[in-house]
């Protein structure tokens, strides 16, 4: 039986010349920006598409994850092809901000956006924010808790669902210790654990418990409820949502943002491209087409039922911080969550 | 010219494991050599040293005046033109009969002529285009030959290549191979361990002992006046009485026995072969024995006998019928020469 | 003393050394990476509580994986190369198709229908299920070399079937189960996909998560060089199962081949487990795969970008299945045919990044690339070496299997005959060995095209494989839209799959 194989020996030696180097011919154009996309290619690609109307010249994307494409760019350093970093959180900006790979931006820029969602250095800048809300079932709580902190007491034992290998829930954890203190937060952990807090998969995972009333309490991130609710309907949504007042650390916002790589080859396309993704036109298809907040001053979200962004309290964090995950993934392996 | 000279040829596998220990061996032009010996005896590495597949710790390999293994020179096999016919033919399964005998050859005009050429020497014309499992042993035997002929090396090399057939194909092929050799005059040397194949096939035969060589001589030399007990005993039958010699003659216990060449000591053993002993009338004067054990081969028989003053028992080949039966008495009378030792 | 010679060939040297540097390459970087705060701060990372935990964790999954595998692809090689199973020989072709199964899509498709069945226990199984072929394979071919006269002699020595099989069969297995057992581990170690969706912390996982928490490298650098040393103890452990024996068959001509054993009532049972094992590894995601095609609402359906991707695909798998053989070739050969500690060497480093997760080896060929090779930096030849680093391995096990099979003697006739040794090789070594070289070459051409981390740092920008798409599309958690994808991967993988089980 060997002449099956022997053919396809020949077919695949022709099949490895030819076909990269037709495949090639369609990439690798000289790209007039080129940007590196932490967050997903369904999302981003279409306002992506207007950009690249808007500046007038091709835009080339890497799609991959935040964590995988900050490793990528730090390790590119000063040679990096990449104009612009368009992250799913501040951490990876934090960590490149801190390497002095991002270049300052114009304060025209960052005053689009409020201190509290851009760099320290202003080096960065978020783009949408997404809010920690408690998601509750009215039935069997009427009256959910004011901080994350009283999740601990007995009251709430059985009734707590959350997704401890999300992202958005470790950094909440991540603000938790800048806030109260790693001792603190790590007694609230073994707290939440001792009181029987169930663990799902993700976020859409624990509003679906809230839902069908599996618990009565759920973390998650505000958009997941407005998705649902645009999805079904606000009449076939059981959950609520709660949002935490008096800057709980369960209210933190956190960003998906975009900074300027220091030495881009195409630094005014990359400034540009900031500006247009801090634009009405940008800000609106985010929140439009993931109910995060527009962080542009003067742009509103249209998401009905959406508490406006002002009258939210936040905790006072530097968002870029959030990077020092190690010792909350420790903590959270420590409590016996992940 | 092509005769094979080998000096002082020296091959160690590490501190305990000499193989080839000082060996020399002479071959001259055009003669087929039968390298023979136990096995471990250090011919096979013999073979892949004079072939080049081993490279020798010390001494020479010379073929016809150039020489191929010396100090610091090792030809690589392929420009050696020494050829090799080994165990089992080896024929490249993936190639047919023509080009596997073809496979030597770089003249591309002349090379498809020169093919059948070989093919028809070794009597396998019209085979050509058949694939090596397609033939019998003793046609891919015969095809090996073929192949390592077709360049016309300056020495062929042959490794126990009468093994894999049976008996009844092996005289055949064998002549096949003699012939065929004969015939472009090559120099050849012949590994083997069988005896028979060694004396019957080759020119010169050189018994190989602990890496050395312990006697080399024609056939008629090394069976008729074997150097040693050992050597007599490993190429036939051998019957060793002890002896003491004086003026070219020995007195053992089977009589008076004219020696061959004079002994080296007075004391010593005299080596017979059985055919030299014959059965006489338990009746005449002289030496008698009795009648242990009778094997009949047809061609021939071996009749032991335990012969009287004497502690081993002693082989005596017998041609024609045996009449004879165990514990039967018999005589004993010795023809020819016995060799001392 | 049957081997060609002892020394290799300096023109074989050569180019299998260049293999190995290729290979060590990401070794390099690991340690400007790890060593970048000093020895000090990699030996902590090394010695953490965590890191023994983790190492544990990651050595259990393994042991479980490969204990399954083997009896997995034992049993099977058994059942379809000696038994008269009916229908044997299409069952020896679908006990190969879950090669072309991505690890992630069978993690994701148990995942789904089973949802309890996360943690150990389901990466355990989700991994044994992709894997197990890399022992069937091996093994199913030694199988049928083992000549059955041994196994009648055992039997006329008043020994039974099963123990025959125990005594004289499974000991002239061992070498070849081994090799699998070897792949199995190291694929076990540096797969991400499957234990990231079951939930369970391995070394990998670790890893991944180091570069993610604290978007640092160089405890994730530290963390893989204990990796690599892992992986260095098992390929010594391996190598010594093998022995010195050599494998070339020294009897005449092929081995009889055997008469198939009946299975009278045992027919049932063995249909069913072959059976169940290809439901469970093969019908099982496909159907799951079937079912969100047909129930979920697809936003958008578009088979020009399908058939562009899948093209995409297939060319640059197949680029990196014709590197990777090239450059396992030499070091097959040298492997196969020569010993002493450069053969060693070059061997171990072949197999040194095996183990190491697609992102160590992707920032690996970042940092060289960038620094030394900036042209070919995010465009295919270096996506193609990457291939190459990753899966050599494959290559490497499958061509120094294939030279064992052809007598050494050969080559000495043809060195004889006037042929210089790079002619030889040509001439003789590669045309014999060609069926099992092609082997390894559609195996990895296989893995290839499944292989994702790596493609997604170091394609040229705008590149898609199924393999990224399939990334893309669950990352919005659309199942629906992932499916063709997956489903066209899983297809397409098959074809050389097949081909492999139908090799005889």
């Amino acid at each position: 039986m060997r002449h099956p194989l022997r053919r396809i020996t020949s077919v695949l030696a022709s099949a490895a010349l030819v076909l990269p180097l037709a495949a090639a011919c369609g990439f690798g154009s000289d790209a007039g920006l080129v940007i590196y996309s932490g967050r997903n290619e369904g999302l981003v690609k279409p306002i992506l598409e207007k950009l690249e109307k808007h500046l007038g010249t091709d835009v080339e994307v890497r799609y991959g994850t935040s964590a995988e494409l900050s490793a990528q760019l730090l390790e590119e350093g000063s040679k990096t092809k990449a104009d612009l970093f368009l992250s799913q959180d501040a951490g990876a900006l934090g960590a490149l901000a801190g390497k002095g790979r991002l270049d300052k931006l114009p304060q025209p820029t960052l005053d689009k956006v409020d201190a509290k969602f851009r760099g320290g250095g202003g080096d960065w800048v978020g783009v949408s924010g997404r809010v920690r809300v408690l998601a509750y079932h009215p039935a069997s709580v009427p009256k959910p808790p004011n901080s994350v902190r009283d999740l601990v007491r007995p009251e709430w034992k059985g009734k707590i669902g959350y997704a401890p290998t999300n992202a958005s829930f470790q950094a909440f954890v991540t603000g938790m210790r800048v806030l109260d203190g790693d001792a603190a937060t790590r007694a609230w952990l073994k707290g939440l654990k001792a009181n029987g807090v169930k663990a799902y998969d993700n976020n859409i995972a624990v509003l679906d418990a809230v839902d069908k009333g599996e618990v009565g309490l759920g973390l998650i991130n505000h958009y997941y409820w407005y998705e649902r609710v645009a999805e079904k309907g606000e009449a076939k949504v059981t959950a609520k949502l709660h949002y935490l007042p008096g800057a709980d650390p369960g209210a933190l916002i956190n960003v998906a943002g975009v900074g300027v790589l220091k030495g881009a080859k195409h630094h005014a396309a990359a400034l540009k491209a900031v500006d247009y993704l801090l634009a009405e036109e940008a800000q609106t298809y985010f929140s439009d087409e993931t109910k995060e907040y527009p962080l542009a001053s003067g742009v509103t979200s249209t998401v009905p039922g959406l508490p406006p962004l002002d009258s939210l309290k936040s905790p006072e964090i530097d968002l870029g911080r959030l990077e020092s995950l190690e010792q909350t993934l420790a903590m959270l392996r420590e409590a016996g969550m992940v | 010219m092509t005769d094979l000279r080998i000096e002082g040829l020296t091959k160690a596998y590490g501190p305990d494991a000499t193989v080839l220990d000082g060996l020399d061996l002479t071959v001259p032009s055009g003669s087929l050599a039968a390298v023979l010996g136990p096995s471990g005896c250090g011919k096979t590495t013999l073979l892949r040293v004079v072939a080049g597949f081993l490279r020798a710790d010390a001494g020479t390999v010379t073929v016809g005046g150039r020489v191929l293994t010396g100090p610091g020179t090792h030809v690589p096999p392929e420009r050696r033109r020494v050829g090799i016919v080994p165990q089992e033919g080896a024929l490249f399964p993936h190639l047919s009969v023509a080009r596997n005998v073809a496979f030597g050859l770089t003249d591309r005009s002349t090379r498809r002529r020169r093919a059948e050429e070989m093919l028809d020497l070794v009597g396998l014309s019209g085979y050509g285009d058949r694939m090596p499992h397609e033939l019998s042993g003793g046609q891919q035997q015969r095809i090996a030959l073929a192949r390592a002929l077709a360049p016309e090396p300056a020495l062929v090399l042959l490794d126990e290549p009468f093994n894999a057939l049976d008996s009844a194909l092996r005289a055949g092929v064998r002549a096949d191979v003699r012939a065929a050799l004969r015939a472009i005059g090559a120099t050849a040397l012949l590994v083997t361990h069988d005896q028979q194949e060694a004396l019957s096939t080759a020119d010169l035969v050189a018994v190989v002992r602990d890496g050395r060589i312990a006697q080399c001589g024609t056939p008629q030399d090394v069976y008729g006046r074997p150097a040693d007990p050992w050597v007599a005993g490993f190429v036939g039958d051998a019957v060793l009485l002890p002896a003491s010699a004086a003026n070219g003659t020995a007195e053992t216990p089977l009589g008076t026995i004219e020696l061959s060449k004079p002994a080296a000591s007075p004391a010593g053993t005299v080596i017979l072969r059985p055919e030299q002993l014959r059965l006489t009338d338990p009746g005449e004067a002289g030496p008698a024995g009795t009648v242990t054990d009778v094997r009949y081969y047809g061609h021939d028989a071996m009749v032991t006998v335990a012969v009287d003053g004497l502690d081993a028992p002693v082989d005596i080949r017998v041609s024609g019928e045996v009449r004879l039966r165990l514990g039967d008495r018999t005589g004993i009378h010795v023809t020819g020469r016995g060799t001392p030792h | 003393m049957a081997t060609a010679t002892t020394r290799a060939p300096r023109i074989l040297l050569g180019p299998a050394c260049l293999a190995g540097a290729l290979a060590l390459l990401p070794l390099g970087y690991l340690a400007v990476r790890a060593l970048e705060r000093g020895p000090g701060f990699a030996w902590s990372v090394m010695t953490t509580e965590g890191t023994a935990q983790l190492l544990g964790r990651s050595l259990a999954l393994a042991a479980a994986v490969v204990a399954a595998c083997l009896v997995l692809g034992i049993s099977l090689a058994w059942l379809t190369v000696r038994t008269a199973l009916p229908g044997g020989r299409a069952w020896s072709v679908a006990v190969t198709l879950p090669l072309a199964v991505p690890s992630y899509v069978a993690a994701f498709a148990w995942l789904s229908a089973v949802p309890g069945l996360s943690g150990f226990t389901g990466s355990a199984v989700a991994l044994t299920l992709v894997s197990y072929p890399y022992v069937y394979l091996p093994v199913a071919a030694a199988l049928r070399g083992i000549d059955p006269a041994q196994e009648e002699a055992s039997r006329s020595l008043g020994v039974g079937p099963s123990r025959t099989f125990l005594r004289v069969v499974l000991p002239q297995l061992r070498p070849a189960a081994a090799g699998g057992a070897l792949l199995v581990a190291l694929y076990v170690l540096s797969d991400f996909g499957a234990v990231s969706l079951m939930r369970y912390d391995t070394f990998t996982r670790g890893i991944y998560t180091s570069y993610q928490a604290s978007f640092d490298r160089t405890p994730a650098a530290a963390l893989s060089v204990v990796l690599v040393a892992m992986t260095v103890g098992l390929v010594a452990l391996e190598t010594r199962t093998r022995g010195r024996r050599g494998h070339a068959r020294t009897g005449t001509g092929t081995a009889r081949p055997a008469v198939p054993a009946r299975l009278g009532r045992w027919t049932a049972p063995a249909l069913a487990w072959a059976a169940a094992v290809f439901a469970a590894a093969v019908a099982f995601p496909l159907g799951t795969l079937g079912y969100w095609l047909a129930t979920g609402n697809r936003s958008t359906w578009d088979p020009a970008g399908l058939f562009g991707t899948a093209l995409t695909t297939l060319g640059v798998a197949a680029a990196g299945a014709a590197l990777t053989t090239v450059l396992a070739l030499p070091v097959g050969v040298v492997a196969a045919r020569h010993r002493g500690r450069a053969a060693g060497l070059l061997e171990q480093a072949a197999y040194a990044g095996h183990a190491l997760p697609g992102i160590t080896v992707a920032l690996s060929m970042v940092f060289f690339a960038v620094r030394y090779a900036t042209p070919l930096y995010q465009e295919l030849p270096l996506l193609v070496c990457a291939y190459a680093v990753l899966f050599l391995p494959l290559a490497v096990a499958a061509t120094r299997a294939a030279v064992l099979q052809s007598p050494p003697v050969l080559e000495d006739v043809a060195r004889s005959l006037g042929r210089g040794p790079l002619n030889v090789l040509r001439t003789v070594t590669v045309p014999l060995a060609a069926p099992g070289v092609a082997a390894g070459a559609a195996l990895t051409f296989v893995v290839c095209m499944k292989e994702l981390p790596a493609t997604l740092l170091l394609r040229p920008t705008g590149m898609d494989t199924l393999a990224t798409r399939l990334w893309t599309e669950t990352g919005v958690a659309s199942y629906a839209d992932a499916a063709p994808y997956a489903a066209a991967l899983i297809l397409l993988a098959a074809v050389p799959s097949y081909l492999l089980g139908r090799k005889r």
